[in-house]
């Protein structure tokens, strides 16, 4: 076996050096408001003996013998697959990556890293939020000897095509493209109007522009405002005259907003989106949009880990549904970054089967055979809306009396009903390739994931799930957002999950992960 | 469930459900012993604090607060010594050629399958507790999200390496 490697004698100096930055800013904060404080040298700390700030030293400490100690416990050798690195004293760590999952190799040198020849070398295999190992610092030579270990064994072709692209430039064919039409729909049924309106609302509001419109517009014309609001009440309350007029007037105001709002997403997606044309270049997939900012993302077909399709009642109504993929960076691109790519901002039911095609070859979406949750889910799923029913009950109760019968009665349908729909939009489907998941009542998502990009799959059980015999099966995938809908499959039979998990996870491990 | 203690020298692989090291049972309360003590320290200092600072609440108030501190603390080293037999016997791990599956949890459940294709690196880890008992945990890393990290404490220490080397790809050929 190769010897052990240690750290270069500098890493005290480097480390040293970092801590002392870190400490550098509050130190400084502390003396200089000690010192300014009302009672001359030591102020509101009392009568401080001279050169206490000596004492501030003290809390180096610590750091000092982190320092110390991880530079006397590190430990770098290389075994015939893999890196193996130790560190520790006290809770000592061995850490064994293997060359091939090794994505990246980098070397950091600045100018004092040059002066003592050294480098900070950063490992980055797929896993995890950060570099696997941070090497700081060995040197210069140590940089050289690692690339040749972890890819030496490896063929130089191993590196993406990036370079073999340039040169060539094919004109792929083209799976999407929406023209005006589309592209003023698609900004109608997205509704991003809100959140300009909103921002521009902020905007107006901090500039002092809305306040005055708002005063001249109430109260110059008495129209709405206060006393429409009171004379509204009234009427309700006390059998006052029914504003009718004010109300119309009222009515085709709201109106108005919630046109001009989904006119200010027409115009959001005709900017935003403008002349978006999705290709195909042989294994890549390339979008480009955008009437002023021309953006042009590349999506590799093989990075793709997730599809999700996405479509609301409108959509429905007009067989339009939305389309995106998930993606993770491999090597060269950030270690496991996660890239969420539109692959059609709008597209026609019709033609998603096609398009799903191109990305999962094989993949038929008509033939997916969709399975429902465990009969008794609406049981289950029902309860905890129907404990939010009688708390919000029991506090209308205490507020307004006996109209509180009022708000049970309707929470209670609404939650029934959104329940009812919920658990019977729950379906999930197993495939060659792809695990599939589709949920939600008005906003439907379906999401497919590729079951070679399975990275692991969990089964859960919460002690409600234990009583009626289920459980939850999820799915992780590389690079998952936080609030991204993922094939996470509530309320199953607890065989079914059980069977189900294993087949997956037997599926997995027989392909091989590839970025 | 099936368990069963194998010999020292027995194949990593044999698909078989596996409890962890008993010795994490003793390690696991000395650990629970330490954050007890270290809280019931901790808000003792609070609690003696807060009623010399209240010299004018009623003798029963003041009274109370030491038997509230004492009967939580009591609840809290009751719980220390308890939780870690029962977590210990909800906890139990299998390799096969697939790969790993780790049960875990006494009231909510997780069941987890990491096959050993998507394994991209390992660590054993040792603290000081650990090498009394000659304990290591065992983390295993994935590309995923939610399990980007897939932890196994309270294993005998040979065997944790020797799961490792078993989970670890052998050559480059294993990742294409």
């Amino acid at each position: 076996m190769p010897s052990e490697q240690r750290l270069h004698p500098a890493t005290l100096l480097f480390d040293m050096a970092r801590h002392a930055k870190r400490f550098a800013l509050p130190s400084l904060l502390v003396i200089v408001g000690a010192s300014q404080s009302s009672s001359g040298p030591g102020g509101m700390f009392g009568r401080m003996p001279a050169g206490w700030e000596a004492w501030l030293l003290v809390l180096f400490v610590p750091a000092m013998l982190t320092t110390i100690a991880r530079y006397l416990s590190f430990r770098l050798r290389y075994d015939d697959h893999e890196l193996v690195i130790r560190s520790g004293l006290i809770f000592r760590n061995e850490r064994h990556v293997p060359f091939s999952r090794i994505q990246n190799v980098d070397a950091v040198q600045n100018v004092v890293h040059r002066l003592f020849g050294v480098v900070e070398i950063r490992v980055e295999t797929g896993g995890g939020k950060e570099e696997e190992a941070r090497l700081s610092v060995l040197p210069r030579s140590a940089f050289d000897e690692m690339r040749r270990h972890v890819f030496g064994e490896r063929a130089p072709a191993a590196m993406p095509d990036t370079e073999a692209e340039a040169e060539a430039e094919p004109t792929g064919e083209t799976l999407v493209h929406l023209p005006l039409r589309e592209l003023l729909l698609c900004g109608f049924l997205e509704n991003k109007g809100m959140v300009l309106v909103g921002a521009a609302y902020g905007a107006l509001w901090e500039t002092g522009i809305l306040g005055g419109a708002w005063d001249r517009f109430s109260g110059g014309t008495e129209l709405i405002g206060r006393g429409f609001f009171r004379d509204l009440i009234r009427a309700v309350v006390d059998d006052g005259p029914l504003p009718v007029g004010r109300i119309g007037i009222a009515l085709a105001g709201v109106a108005a907003f919630l046109v001009l709002v989904r006119v200010v997403s027409m115009v959001w997606a005709l900017v935003r989106l403008y002349d978006f044309r999705l290709t195909r270049v042989r294994e890549d997939l390339r979008t480009e949009y955008g009437l002023f900012t021309r953006v042009t993302a590349t999506v590799p077909i093989r990075r793709v880990q997730t599809i999700t399709v996405r479509s609301g009642p409108l959509h429905r109504w007009l067989n339009r549904a939305t389309v995106r993929v998930e993606t993770a960076g491999g090597a060269g691109a950030k270690s496991a970054a996660h890239v969420r790519e539109w692959l059609a901002p709008l597209i026609r039911r019709a033609g998603l089967p096609r398009l799903l095609q191109q990305v999962l070859p094989g993949f038929d979406l008509a033939a997916v055979a969709w399975q429902p949750v465990h009969p008794r889910a609406f049981a289950r799923a029902v309860k905890p809306p129907l404990v939010i029913t009688a708390i919000v009950t029991l506090g209308a109760a205490l507020t307004i009396g006996w109209a509180a019968i009022a708000v049970f009665l309707l929470m209670l349908l609404w939650m029934v009903l959104g329940t009812r729909q919920y658990v019977a939009h729950l379906g999930w489907a197993e495939g060659d390739e792809v695990v599939a998941m589709r949920s939600g009542w008005i906003w439907q998502q379906m999401t497919l994931a590729r079951v070679n990009k399975i990275q692991a799959v969990a089964m859960h059980q919460s002690p409600f799930d234990r009583r009626a015999a289920m459980a939850r099966v999820r799915v992780d995938t590389a690079g998952a957002g936080e609030f991204s809908h993922r094939v996470d499959i509530p309320y199953l039979d607890h065989e079914v999950a059980r069977r189900l998990a294993e087949r997956l996870s037997v599926h997995a491990a027989n392909t091989a992960f590839r970025w | 469930m099936l368990r069963c203690r194998v010999a020292e020298d027995a194949p990593v692989a044999d698909g078989v459900d596996h409890a962890l090291d008993p010795r994490v049972i003793p390690r696991q309360r000395i650990v629970g012993g330490i954050v007890i003590a270290v809280i019931a320290a901790g808000s003792l200092l609070g609690l003696g604090i807060g009623m010399l600072a209240e010299d004018d609440a009623p003798g029963w108030l003041l009274a109370l607060q030491p038997v509230v501190w004492l009967a939580l603390v009591l609840l809290g080293a009751w719980h220390a010594y308890t939780w870690p037999a029962r977590h210990y016997r909800h906890t139990s791990y299998r390799v096969d050629d697939q790969g790993i599956e780790i049960r875990t949890g006494v009231f909510w459940r997780v069941v987890i399958n990491v096959p050993r294709s998507r394994v991209q690196h390992i660590d054993v880890s040792q603290g000081p507790l650990d090498r009394r008992y000659g304990l290591g945990a065992l983390v295993i890393y994935t590309a995923g999200t939610d399990h980007a990290k897939v932890d196994l404490e309270g294993l005998e220490h040979g065997r944790a390496l020797r799961i490792r080397d078993y989970l670890l790809p052998l050559g480059a050929g294993d990742a294409v």
